[in-house]
């Protein structure tokens, strides 16, 4: 089986968990888990057979970025660590897990699974960051949704791994740019890097800091107990296996290369050294169970991150044996901890006691996580801590910080000693706990048994895990797999051995002194500052900062807002005096045009002058018209007919919105006229002399030409602006028909949100208007002839519009103003006459063109318009397209005329009719708290 | 040259009713700048070949540029419903933006 296929086979797994969750809730995780497995097992087999193995399937073949894939030891290593503890993690939720329909946590923790995977397959610098990024994401998500307070943790733990994720794409970048390949393989081979120093050191940083950020080190630790809310499986995986390990994978991946840095080595060491004795002190601290693991797993993780910097071939076995050890006794520790909250209901140090007679076997594969974790034999964590304490015994001198670092280094293996023992020493004597604790689920039990055990095994028998962590130590160190120590428990009295029974020694001495190390640490803040604090402050820090930004924007004064741009296109016409070159060529002034001006200025006047709502909106219509006749000397039919029918709406629309404002103007102060008069008749002579200065002095442009000269032979339709709008440019139309349709949903919400402003209607008692009845009889009957022979015309406009004049926006026009007839010759405004969908009119608008576009990938491009011959007659999918942009136009229009329509009074109706709705809502929620109390008795 | 004169005109009547306290001149307003900035648009393509765009072979030497028509025809529709949205806007903030003199003496 190709690694594609295992991939691929990961992510499928990731889709069909959703179904499987609610199809068979927690006990989905019994399926993923051997989904997992059996990924294993076929990792294995592949590896069996074909040893190191690539795979590449094209992905950007104009860049050279392919879905690369590569299993060697290294890989192979952290692939199965990520499928087994996966599997483990996955056969424990299957108990834990109390959700009748975990679909997010299920679909999120397979996901995981798949990102770790494809990270730590990853052959191509793209797809490793974008697998790391991924991770990023699926941790995000995991502790969002784990309950109501994980929103800030799980926003402070996105932005420090986001933060380490722009590090890495920095590093990426500069090692893509400097080696010219995005193939990892090739890319680490380079000469460049022994021979730039300043590459590899910028390189080495980059990624120690995108490696610190994912495996909290400090000072980016704060996240990893912040991620806690999260619940135990999650923790058990993000801690053991998924996560934090992705750091720890980077680290080993890139030190062949970046190792040729001397930054590499000093900064992982430093860094590594000081997490791994902070981590434990603040271990040592913490009285609830999963904190002290939190931050015991920063200590251990800094332990890895300084033993990899150490960087000799016994180091990094090391660095491989601890990251097997470490997911083994984790997972174990953090699963254990979830059962033990869930039968006793605490998870607080101050509070368990006597689990060794409540919960045997639980208590038991405690004890051997501990002892793995304490680093005591026979446990794995014995033979890996041996291997690290080596490594810094035996460095190079210079390579490491010599006697000193091996000094720091013991002193945290004793403190780790010191919390691990903590975790059993009070908890475990004692009577059992009254009340009795709950039942043991067999799931979680099997889980924890599992890793417990085989960190158990692990260590008694260390020559087991030689075949899977030599070749990893061989690829990191770029050694041959002889040249790599095998493991044993026992390696006889060696310096290695002397410290780790001093770290023991002090360890016990610690535990012994626990009540006075209580009083001197727990509750205390050893630092000045709380990591979290600092996060958060600096979160809102940056928020605060941006909105001060936007302070100098957010007005309602429409003057702030107008100033800007007033200034600013004031001052550029001053500088058109330099571009003018005289009047353009624009033909003589002819009786027609000027007619043109004075009926536009009529309009416009008479709009500035209008007391009366209606006489503006009318002299608003005169001025439109006199538009639609300029667009009709300056030969553009499609145009005028859009504007016209336009026209006609807008007054429409203006009339039904009139009602609810007063019937005049209120009165403008003298000093504001003046003031307005002034700016305006500036704003229309800058416009004037701008138009003269910087238009028509061109001859025809290029576009246009070629629209001209090609739009018949390359879309067969003969109206150029149409062939425009549907074939040549359908993504500007795309554009604007999804606007539309969001104006639909835009106007919409708005009056669902706010009710229209209410005005008491002028009383129309005593005048001819009054019966309503016998006033739309005229309207009526015309209505019955007019509005069918509209949409008739409405759909030849659209169907001819790739040859004639007309098209989708003509006609959606037409066709609504047919529909809006019909509405204005009711007798009534009580009930809606256009009662339509309006909003899926126009999502099928959104739809319909969308579709349409994508037929056009079967001819390469998105929207490229196919042109089919059916029965002899030539049919474009362009006119498809049309009929989206019909749909949306038509949708945005009914929403207006059929929001706006209704009478006040129907208004207040309509909101008596949502209260009701909401009261219903509401009554049986009230309810429900007492029916499950009654279900539960 | 008078299609010039036409543009600044709607313009000055524009900017004159968007200075204006009242909700609906201010959309009147917005309604005369998209007419404004349309003519211009047809300006930009030139307006010595006035042509229609329309039927086989149409001239290059006389036949008017199609793109600004194209521009302007989808510019016209989106100001459109840009226009329903600011009247609904119009009427769903205070009354005081649509007030008359009768609802408060006081001029704006």
């Amino acid at each position: 089986m190709s690694l594609v296929v295992l991939v691929a086979g990961a992510w499928a797994l990731v889709a069909i968990t959703p179904v499987l969750a609610r199809l068979l809730g927690p006990r989905t995780g019994w399926v993923v888990a051997a989904g997992l497995a059996a990924l294993a097992a076929a990792l294995v087999q592949v590896r069996a057979t074909s040893g190191d193995v690539t795979a590449s399937v094209p992905w950007i073949p104009a860049v050279d970025v392919a879905l690369r894939l590569r299993l060697d030891g290294l890989g192979f290593l952290f692939a199965l660590l990520v499928l087994l503890v996966g599997a483990v993690v996955m056969v424990y939720s299957a108990g834990y897990v109390r959700s009748p329909r975990p679909v997010g946590f299920f679909v999120l923790m397979t996901a995981f699974a798949a990102a770790m995977l494809t990270l730590v397959l990853a052959d191509d610098l793209v797809v490793l960051f974008v697998a790391w990024e991924l991770t990023t994401l699926c941790s995000y998500l995991l502790i969002l949704v784990s309950g109501p307070a994980a929103g800030p943790p799980a926003t402070r733990t996105l932005l420090v791994t986001a933060l380490g994720g722009l590090a890495l794409l920095g590093a990426v970048a500069l090692v893509v740019v400097r080696t010219g390949t995005t193939e990892l393989t090739a890319a680490l081979a380079s000469p460049v890097w022994g021979q730039d120093p300043a590459f590899a050191g910028a390189v080495a940083v980059l990624v120690a800091l995108a490696a610190m950020t994912k495996a909290a080190q400090l000072p980016f630790h704060a996240w990893l107990p912040d991620a806690m809310v999260a619940p135990a499986p999650v923790s058990a995986y993000l801690h053991a296996a998924a996560m934090v390990k992705a750091g720890i994978y980077l680290l080993l991946v890139l030190a062949p290369a970046a190792s040729a840095s001397p930054l590499w080595s000093g900064t992982l060491v430093v860094v590594g050294v000081a997490t791994a004795v902070v981590g434990a002190v603040f271990a040592l601290q913490r009285t609830d169970l999963k904190e002290l693991l939190a931050y015991s797993t920063v200590s251990q993780l800094g332990l890895l991150v300084a033993v990899i910097g150490v960087g000799t071939p016994g180091a990094l076995l090391a660095a491989c044996l601890h990251v097997v050890a470490h997911a083994l006794f984790k997972s174990a520790a953090f699963m254990t901890v979830g059962v033990i909250e869930k039968r006793t209901g605490t998870r607080d140090l101050r509070e368990l006691r006597g689990l060794a007679r409540a919960m045997p076997w639980t208590a038991a594969m405690l004890v051997l996580a501990v002892v793995s974790m304490a680093g005591v034999a026979p446990a794995v964590g014995f033979v890996s801590k041996e291997l690290v304490l080596d490594a810094f015994v035996t460095a190079e001198p210079g390579a490491v910080l010599g006697w000193g670092t091996v000094a720091v280094v013991t002193v945290g293996a004793a403190l780790t000693v010191a919390y691990s023992l903590r975790m059993v020493v009070t908890t475990l004597p004692g009577p059992a706990p009254t009340p009795p604790v709950r039942r043991a689920d067999p799931a979680m039990t099997t889980a924890i048994t599992v890793t417990a055990l085989g960190g158990l095994v692990a260590g008694v028998l260390p020559g087991t895990l030689d075949a899977l962590v030599a070749p990893a130590a061989a690829v990191v160190g770029g050694v041959d797999v002889d040249q790599v120590p095998s493991l044993t428990l026992w390696h006889g009295v060696t310096p290695a051995l002397l410290l780790s029974v001093a770290a023991v020694l002090g360890g016990v001495g610690l535990t012994l002194a626990r009540r006075r190390v209580d009083a001197l640490l727990v509750g205390r803040r050893l630092f000045p500052v709380d990591g979290t604090a600092v996060v958060q402050r600096a979160v809102d820090g940056v928020i605060a900062g941006g909105r001060r930004v936007g302070d100098i924007t957010r007005s309602d004064v429409p003057a702030t807002h107008l100033a800007v741009p007033v200034v600013l296109v004031g001052a550029s016409t001053l500088g058109l005096t330099r571009l003018w070159s005289g009047l353009p060529d624009v033909g003589p002034v002819t009786p027609g045009e000027v007619a043109l001006l004075v009926g536009v200025a009529a309009g416009v006047v008479g709009v500035v002058r209008a007391r009366q709502r209606l006489t503006a909106v009318i002299a608003t219509g005169v001025a439109g018209f006199g538009v639609v006749l300029w667009f009709v000397v300056l030969g553009a039919s499609d145009v005028a007919m859009t504007q016209l029918l336009v026209e006609i709406l807008t007054v429409v629309v203006m009339v039904l919105v009139l009602r609810r404002m007063s019937g005049t103007f209120r009165p403008v102060r003298a000093r504001r006229q003046v003031v307005t008069a002034v700016v305006a008749l500036a704003a229309g002579a800058a416009a004037t002399v701008a138009t003269l200065a910087l238009t028509g002095h061109r001859p025809l442009s290029g576009a246009g030409e070629f629209y001209l000269r090609r739009a018949e032979d390359l879309t067969g339709g003969t109206n150029v602006v149409n062939t425009i709008l549907v074939d040549f440019r359908a993504l500007d139309t795309l554009g604007e028909l999804v606007v539309l349709a969001v104006g639909a949903v835009a106007i919409t919400a708005l009056l669902d949100a706010r009710r229209a402003v209410d005005r008491r209607s002028v009383p129309l008692a005593r005048t001819p208007l009054v019966p309503a009845g016998p006033n739309a009889v005229f309207l009526g009957v015309l209505d019955r002839y007019l509005v069918p022979l509209m949409l008739v015309g409405s759909v030849l406009l659209l169907l001819r519009g790739h040859d004639a004049p007309g098209g989708g926006f003509i006609a959606a026009l037409l066709g609504a103003a047919a529909l809006v007839l019909a509405y204005l010759s009711a007798a009534t405004d009580e009930v809606p006459r256009v009662e339509r969908p309006y909003l899926t009119i126009a999502g099928w608008g959104v739809v319909v063109a969308v579709g349409t576009g994508l037929l056009g990938l079967a001819e390469g491009s998105f929207l490229r318009p196919l042109h089919l011959d059916v029965l002899g007659l030539k049919v474009t999918t362009a006119l498809v397209f049309d009929v989206g942009v019909y749909l949306a136009v038509l949708g945005v229009l009914l929403a207006a005329v059929v929001r706006l329509g209704l009478s006040p009074a129907s208004d207040r109706r309509a909101d008596a009719r949502r209260a009701r709705a909401a009261r219903d809502a509401a009554a049986p929620a009230t309810r429900t708290p007492a029916e499950q109390s009654g279900a539960r008795r | 040259m008078i299609l010039a004169l036409t543009v600044g005109l709607l313009v000055a009547g524009a900017v004159h009713l968007l200075l204006q306290r009242d909700a609906l001149r201010v959309v009147l307003g917005f309604v005369l700048l998209g007419h404004g900035v349309n003519l211009l648009l047809f300006s930009a393509g030139g307006t010595g070949r006035r042509g229609e765009p329309l039927g086989q072979g149409p001239d290059p030497a006389v036949t008017a540029d199609p793109l600004p028509q194209a521009f302007v025809l989808t510019a016209i529709v989106i100001a459109f419903a840009i226009t329903i949205y600011l009247l609904v806007l119009a009427v769903t903030g205070t009354a005081r933006d649509v007030a008359g003199p009768d609802d408060d003496g006081s001029p704006t």
